[in-house]
């Protein structure tokens, strides 16, 4: 038994585009019905596999009140290899780079095809109460969270009122 | 627990949300259980496998080397539970597998179901006759069957004697019924242990795809678990119990399983306390050279670690393929992919270049 476009047969890639989209689709329907805390996510226009999703800035922290716009991207073989998730709201963040990409396991070799996009969004927003200075994508920000806080802080929130509100 | 729905359709069956497949969340379909008991249909689990290294399970990333086969016992469970709702998947599915020119095995519901009638109405155990005198208002049968499947039951018979005047009588529907009837009820006979043949408590599913009680797992040698009815090997250390199965048991047998618990207890048999062990089978394999999106056809090793044989006149575009174990074993077993696969077709050895690191570590 096996799948591949190599000349030899082989086990490999037997995914039809049909099955991402019920998928997707599904997953679709369930977030309209209960939608996570501060998130909402959807199809941008026609396309099911391009989406926009919003996060609100959680309260208690520096993003609050922020409204976060991310597009969602589902590879056709969605839920076997990941969604590619990229910030398009400026974020002063360590684990969020100047181009919206985000550093955050699960939707890299952290993935598993029973993660949704509900459970995704919860784990972005969770990096607003608790950013990760460790595995930084912007060190220098990273730094500045582990050596002045308040300063920290600071900065985020002035990004917030500036790109986000 | 809460109940799913097929929405948007015109006809809607509803479903219990265990049944409902993490990956593709619908309703399961040729369902396959892994070593952590896990339950997700065979191209979810096909899909999400690695084809170049160990595989994980969606929910706990437990770690797999081998593609189980489809439990068919599970596989008639939905079918008779849900006859509209799993119909309506395998049109789906099979929709799917025209365009991607892949198919899964083709499952024998009839000769299964018939297996099970003939398992649960040998005449002539004296015990199936004491009907017990609280459930005398349908057929009773008694379940331990010497039957040709049974092939090595230990030779403990006697010990169970006693308690199967109790535990063993369970009414059941008449199968007659389940096959013409609907809505299609969920008799004991349906969900019988291979090995004890009674109702299943605590199921474990081997690789192999049958379903045995926990308690009914025994090892023939200190190496590895041997399927009792097919033979064939579990690659696996101690698999764990299918609480889907078994929370579905609980509720559609309460008092039946409540008897087969105080039987099992009464037994005193735990094989789960061995758990623990490790097999050496995770050192036997790390030789190195794998076969990168091959996997074996008989005992479902994905990747193929180690020499690989392929069918040369197996026409299918999915291949036909063998492990070194499995070319070496005589073996009958059909396809994982419904290939037409016979004795009479010719093998080439291929040797792979792709070494890496031990692929079978800390299953």
């Amino acid at each position: 038994m096996t799948t591949s476009s190599a000349s030899t047969s082989t086990w490999v890639s037997t995914t039809s585009v049909s099955s991402s989209g019920k998928r997707i689709q599904r997953e679709m329907v369930e977030l309209n019905m209960d939608p996570p805390p501060d998130c909402s996510a959807g199809p941008k226009g026609d396309n099911l596999y391009h989406w926009v999703a919003t996060i609100i800035g959680p309260p208690g922290t520096p993003y609050q009140g922020g409204i976060y716009f991310l597009d969602i991207t589902f590879p056709g073989d969605y839920p076997f290899k990941p969604p590619k998730i990229v910030f398009r709201t400026r974020v002063f963040h360590c684990n969020v780079d100047s181009s919206g990409n985000v550093s955050l396991e699960i939707v890299k070799d952290g993935w598993s095809p029973a993660l949704t996009i509900t459970k995704v969004l919860l784990a972005i927003r969770s990096i607003f109460t608790k950013p990760d200075p460790y595995n930084p994508l912007v060190p220098s920000i990273a730094h500045l969270y582990l050596a002045d806080k308040v300063k920290h802080d600071e900065l985020a929130s002035e990004w917030t009122m500036r790109f986000a509100k | 627990m809460e109940n799913h729905h097929i929405s948007s359709e015109s006809e809607e069956e509803e479903f219990s949300d265990r049944f409902v497949c993490c990956m593709c969340l619908e309703l399961l379909y040729k369902p396959i259980v892994l070593s952590c008991g896990h339950v997700s249909c065979f191209w979810c689990v096909h899909r999400s496998m690695s084809g170049e290294k160990q595989s994980h399970c969606p929910l706990c990333r437990h770690p797999y080397n081998h593609f189980p086969t489809i439990c068919q016992l599970l596989h008639c469970l939905l079918l008779n539970s849900y006859p509209v709702a799993y119909k309506k998947r395998e049109l789906q599915i099979l929709e799917e597998e025209k365009k991607t020119g892949y198919f899964s095995p083709q499952l024998d519901v009839q000769a299964w179901s018939s297996q099970a009638n003939q398992d649960s109405n040998i005449p002539g155990d004296s015990v199936s006759k004491e009907l017990s005198a609280s459930m005398q208002e349908t057929v009773f049968d008694s379940y331990n069957l010497n039957n040709a499947i049974a092939v090595s039951r230990p030779a403990d018979g006697g010990d169970y004697e006693g308690m199967e005047n109790v535990t063993e009588q369970v009414k059941y529907p008449l199968l007659s019924q389940q096959q013409s009837g609907s809505p299609k009820q969920i008799s004991v006979a349906d969900v019988l242990c291979a090995a004890c043949k009674q109702l299943l408590f605590r199921p474990v599913v081997l690789n192999c795809g049958h379903v045995y009680c926990e308690s009914c797992i025994v090892k023939q040698d200190e190496e590895k678990i041997r399927c009792q009815v097919c033979q064939s090997f579990h690659p696996a250390r101690y698999p764990k119990v299918c609480l889907d199965l078994q929370n579905f048991l609980i509720e559609q047998f309460p008092k039946e399983l409540a008897h087969r618990r105080d039987g099992v207890q009464r037994n005193h048999v735990n094989p789960t306390t061995c758990e623990g062990k490790s097999s050496k089978e995770a050192e036997k394999s790390s030789s190195g050279s794998y076969h990168r999106g091959v996997g074996c056809d008989y005992c479902g090793m994905y990747p193929i670690i180690g020499d690989r044989y392929r069918c040369k006149d197996c026409v299918e575009k999915i291949g036909f393929d063998l492990c070194n174990d499995c070319y070496n074993t005589s073996s009958k077993l059909p396809g994982r992919f419904n290939q037409q696969h016979t004795a009479e077709h010719q093998f080439e050895l291929i040797r792979s270049d792709i070494i890496r690191g031990s692929v079978k570590d800390n299953e």
